[in-house]
């Protein structure tokens, strides 16, 4: 038997609380993802202390630094491609939506149709 | 998180490190803070709902078990200490499997299988394991307690990673709870018991599932002269346990035996002990373990098990806090053990009742020193919410008997 990798998976199974299994593994998921998020916030604590430790920057410094005019413009840019990606999800129900929509616009009598019976009904 | 103090700890990435330090806040929220929050809910809710329903109180765990499932609160603490536990072992195995090559070579060294290393290794303790022995079903077939791969995983020869595994994996599980040096069970017990006994002068220790010898230290600190032998059926964990041993200073002598079977003779220990071991075996396997430890006893020798308290002792929602493990940490012997009466296993193992012994031990980490020296002169009874709980101010609760 050579050097074989660590076993990851458990076996006996994993208990689920939700009435959808899917609400679990996706808190899973979130905690995971939290666990990421605390470790390059400890990261970037400990880069900021390099600095200071080295004399690159200062006790404070990075808490009242203020970016300039361009920088704050590239990252709004960037800050909302951050969101944007984040809810992709969401964006393909509604690029699913607008792809419906043009499609019924194509066949416009069906759609005119579809607006009378609205109207009478109301 | 706490930092393994022995040379067998990892190197680990300033990451690496943080991803620990989350899973050990992580843990210390769901256990101290969500479990005192579920049990404001279940005071507010769960219970008057279950009063209004059936015109009486809960009458034991898996009553409050079945009426606090659809609550919210219960499925968020149970689904986020799943996932905790999980994260423990998943923050291990990573730097783990990096630093495979080299603990294998620290551990070499430590024990003389390579030139020793200068100052260190002089332990002299040994390490017996068995070619062709058959580790029983109940810790083969399981990933107890959510642990991949288990005590016994093996993935190269002379493995020792699942020890180290379970070594650093406690270290993130305990947030502090289980002593610096992960002996917090051992210390407490070994020091109260040289206290409660001026009398004792055991010549040899026993310690039963010994998995990495944490606690089996400890009675050699305490008791200096006695020779103190440790088994377990998990060969990976020895060969950590016999390195770790070395890495401390400590001579300890670890066997891959089976407890329902010993292969010491008759009468030949003064002590036999275990730790959190009971509860990891199923009910045929405790009555044989029982039996061993009655053998292998001298006339006046001392078995002593630290356990989780019996349900026989605990009030109905106590019960149910420490049976979730039992149905959802993969332990399945927990609740039955629980289910047992201490004194009664002793009896029928041949102990006489009039030598039946308990003790409610305050962590000597958390309370320092006198406190839980103090407990060898006051004695305690089982306190519901701190008892074989890990939560902050935990007291360890063990039984036995003189023979």
């Amino acid at each position: 038997m050579t050097r074989k990798p660590m076993r990851r998976t458990i076996r006996g199974g994993r208990p689920y609380f939700f009435a959808d299994p899917a609400i679990d593994k996706v808190l899973n998921m979130v905690v995971v993802l939290a666990s990421e998020v605390w470790t390059l916030r400890e990261r970037l604590l400990a880069m900021e202390a390099l600095q200071v430790q080295q004399g690159g920057l200062s006790a404070g410094e990075v808490d009242a630094f203020e970016f300039s005019a361009d920088d704050e413009g590239n990252l709004a840019i960037q800050r909302k491609e951050f969101i944007d990606s984040l809810f992709r999800v969401l964006a393909e129900q509604v690029d699913e939506a607008e792809r419906t929509v043009s499609a019924t616009r194509k066949t416009s009598p069906k759609v005119k149709t579809r607006t009378r019976k609205t109207a009478r009904k109301k | 998180m706490l930092e393994l103090k022995h040379e067998l700890k990892l190197t680990k990435t300033r990451d690496e490190k943080a991803r620990m330090n989350f899973v050990s806040g992580l843990r210390a929220h769901v256990l101290n803070d969500m479990a005192t929050g579920m049990r404001k809910v279940y005071d507010a809710d769960v219970e008057p709902r279950f009063r209004q329903q059936h015109r009486r109180a809960p009458k034991d765990g898996p009553e409050v078990h079945k009426a606090i499932k659809p609550n919210d609160y219960f499925k968020f603490y149970s689904s986020l200490r799943v996932t905790a536990q999980d994260m423990v072992w998943q923050s291990v195995i990573p730097p783990l499997e990096r630093n495979r090559p080299e603990l294998k070579e620290k551990a070499a060294r430590l024990t003389g299988k390579r030139p020793k290393m200068k100052g260190k290794g002089k332990g002299k303790g040994t390490l017996a394991i068995r070619p062709g022995f058959e580790v029983p079903r109940y810790v083969s077939a399981i990933d107890v307690h959510l642990m991949a791969g288990n005590y016994d995983g093996e993935y190269e020869p002379d493995d020792l990673a699942a020890g180290a595994l379970y070594d650093n994996g406690l270290a993130v599980f305990s947030f502090g709870l289980m002593g610096q040096n992960l002996d917090d069970i051992g210390q407490s017990i070994a020091g109260f018991i040289k206290l409660k006994f001026p009398k004792l002068k055991p010549a040899k220790i026993l310690d039963l599932g010994c998995t990495i010898g944490h606690n089996t230290g400890s009675w050699k600190d305490h008791f200096p002269q006695a020779e103190v032998h440790g088994i377990d059926v998990a060969a990976p964990c020895l060969r950590y346990a016999h390195a770790r041993a070395e890495a401390q200073n400590r001579e300890l002598h670890f066997h891959q035996m089976n407890a329902e079977q010993l292969d010491f003779p008759d009468a030949s220990f003064d002590v036999v002990f275990s730790s959190m071991f009971l509860h990891e075996i199923p009910k045929k396997a405790i009555a044989k373990v029982m039996a061993e430890a009655y053998r292998v006893l001298k006339p006046g020798g001392l078995m002593l098990h630290m356990e989780l308290p019996p349900n026989s002792q605990l009030s109905a929602y106590d019960a149910f806090y420490l049976d979730w493990d039992s149905a959802y940490n993969n332990e399945p012997f927990y609740k039955p053990f629980r289910d047992l009466r201490p004194e009664k296993i002793c009896r029928d193992a041949g102990f006489s009742s009039k030598n039946y012994l308990q003790f409610v031990i305050p962590s000597v980490g958390w309370y320092g020193e006198e406190v839980s020296r103090a407990a060898a002169t006051q004695p305690r009874d089982v306190d519901n919410d701190k008892t074989g709980r890990l939560t902050d101010g935990i007291m360890w609760y063990c039984f036995g008997a003189w023979k």
